[in-house]
């Protein structure tokens, strides 16, 4: 694959800790064109071994708007299905420009490992310096030991050490759209964390059509809907929880957004430090990147305050636990105070209500949208590689534009059939 | 980053963010600091939160030199690419500015 693409998926055995590279045959990507179109069928080629596929879309990490997202692809030990699960902020970006565009890991390591993959080289290295660790511990590690604070990282903390079923992998420090428990298929292969950086070059076929397209693109979606809004309260606010605002913004530092998005969908907050400071904070952990919208939900509707709220948010992400499960489980079980609801992160069980019945990490809000456009929009983005939330906001990035924009970067000549196939395929 | 993948492609006609002289400092993550810094012929321009400060080229290397541990890993290499030409090949003006999704960057 000559183009958008690195031209290597890697496989990775943990069981024996070989690993190999082979090419991304342009016929699959003709067949399947991207992201989880091709996670999927990796997947099936690899799922006696009970694979865990990291991915990126086909204009992740390009100047298409919103053009951020990741994924990994795997069976979730939640549901039996196999699900897909967003890796946003610059996860999906440094994963393109690693070197690979797809990583397979298969296998289970009888020690504790972590997989460091950097510039189309892929390593298996030991664990034992970082395994115990949290996971942000666990990020701090890896970026001193590598020299380099921009590294990547996807990590499971000490629930998915216990294989917990509500283990997520973490991006960095912050919690990521994992809501199907993969951070308890890290625990079970004891890969503790892939790290991530990469200085490839992806060349394109009509480099000067798919810039100007790419900056058409931007221009109708800067003037969409969202235009005067931003931050994640403005989610709930979407979804009809309209006091988050007031609940939160004492507490808002600055919204963030992920690689390349118009739309800021992370809001940091400060908790340990005046939120109006605008120098660099003396404090080295002054606060937390909120990146999920129901983990945020979750914890208000127990009656916490934001801060409460905010700071239990920040120790689930350093536990590596689905907050999300947490706060249904604390619900369930009456609990109300920060202090027990942290107590139960450890052994943590029960059946959730509020779990994805899709294909698709159920991070994503619905908006309001019928259960079969949030899906046929969903896998749009995780096929080509747009942020899912950005995907719902704007209408503007049609399927038909964004095949057009395919067309121009990969000269290959997709159409809606293809797309067409490519969802019904993955939906199976 | 969006502004660097956009330099990027000016210098590379491909997709690449080593060759970028513009560039988005983000070691401070979970301090949630950050700074765009600007690459020109003889100074750095830096972006910070609290302001903007110019800084000749060589007073930045010796601060570096002086105090490694301010500096990202990836900051170095900014002094080896080359110096912003405001993309002045292209008529429309530099594309850094015109692919920001943020509108975080302006020219005087």
């Amino acid at each position: 694959m000559e183009y958008l693409s690195t031209n290597k998926i890697a496989i990775i055995d943990l069981a024996t800790s070989k690993i190999t590279d082979r090419e991304l045959d342009e016929d699959l990507v003709k067949g399947k064109i991207g992201g989880a179109g091709i996670t999927m069928a990796l997947y099936e080629e690899y799922q006696n071994e009970d694979p865990i596929v990291l991915g990126t879309g086909l204009l992740t990490g390009t100047l298409a708007p919103a053009s951020a997202l990741g994924m990994i692809t795997a069976k979730s030990p939640l549901t039996g299905k196999v699900g897909h699960a967003p890796l946003t902020l610059y996860a999906g970006l440094e994963l393109k420009y690693s070197g690979f565009d797809y990583v397979v890991i298969k296998g289970k390591s009888p020690k504790p490992v972590y997989l460091w993959i950097h510039d189309g080289v892929a390593d298996i290295s030991d664990a034992k310096e970082i395994w115990g660790k949290d996971v942000w511990a666990s990020t701090d590690t890896i970026r001193e030991l590598m020299g380099d604070s921009l590294i990547q990282v996807f990590a499971i903390g000490k629930a998915g050490e216990s294989e917990s079923d509500f283990a997520q992998v973490c991006i960095n420090y912050w919690a990521s759209g994992d809501r199907w428990g993969f951070g308890k298929l890290f625990g079970e292969k004891k890969l503790k964390l892939v790290a991530l950086r990469g200085m490839s070059l992806l060349e394109v076929a009509d480099a000067e059509g798919f810039v100007k397209q790419c900056k058409e693109l931007l221009s109708a979606v800067k003037g969409g809907a969202f235009a005067d809004k931003k931050g994640i309260e403005e989610i709930p606010v979407a979804i009809g929880e309209e006091d988050i605002r007031e609940w939160l913004c004492p507490l808002v530092h600055r919204h963030q957004s992920c690689f390349n998005t118009p739309y800021p969908t992370n809001t940091f907050v400060f908790l340990d430090e005046d939120p109006k400071l605008l120098m660099e904070s003396e404090k080295k952990e002054p606060g937390f990147l909120i990146t999920d919208v129901y983990g945020l939900l979750g914890f208000k509707k127990l009656g916490l305050s934001a801060a409460d709220a905010c700071a239990l948010l920040r120790e689930c992400a350093k536990y590596g636990i689905d907050a999300v499960a947490v706060a249904e489980l604390g619900q369930k079980a009456g609990k109300k105070k920060p202090d027990e609801i942290k107590k139960s992160f450890s052994g943590l069980k029960g059946t959730l209500e509020n779990i994805g019945k899709g294909m698709f990490s159920p991070w994503c809000p619905h908006f309001g949208l019928p259960a079969n456009e949030w899906e046929r929009r969903q896998a749009v983005a995780y096929i080509f590689g747009i942020h899912p939330i950005f995907a719902l906001m704007s209408p503007e990035l049609s399927e038909e534009k964004l095949i057009e924009l395919a067309n121009l970067g990969t000269g290959l000549g997709f159409t809606s059939e293809i797309l067409d196939k490519v969802i019904a395929d993955i939906s199976k | 980053m969006a502004c660097e993948m956009a330099c990027g492609y000016h210098r590379d006609d491909g997709f690449a963010l080593l060759s970028a002289c513009i560039m988005v400092t983000r070691g401070r993550e979970k301090k949630d600091y950050s700074a765009v810094v600007l690459k020109e012929e003889e100074n750095i321009v830096i972006a910070r939160p609290e302001g903007l400060e110019i800084r000749r080229i060589g007073a930045v290397g010796e601060e570096a030199g002086a105090d490694q541990s301010k500096g990202d890993a990836s900051a170095k290499p900014l002094l080896l690419r080359e110096p912003c030409d405001l993309c002045s090949d292209r008529e429309e003006g530099p594309l850094c500015l015109q692919f920001c999704p943020v509108n975080a960057i302006s020219m005087d």
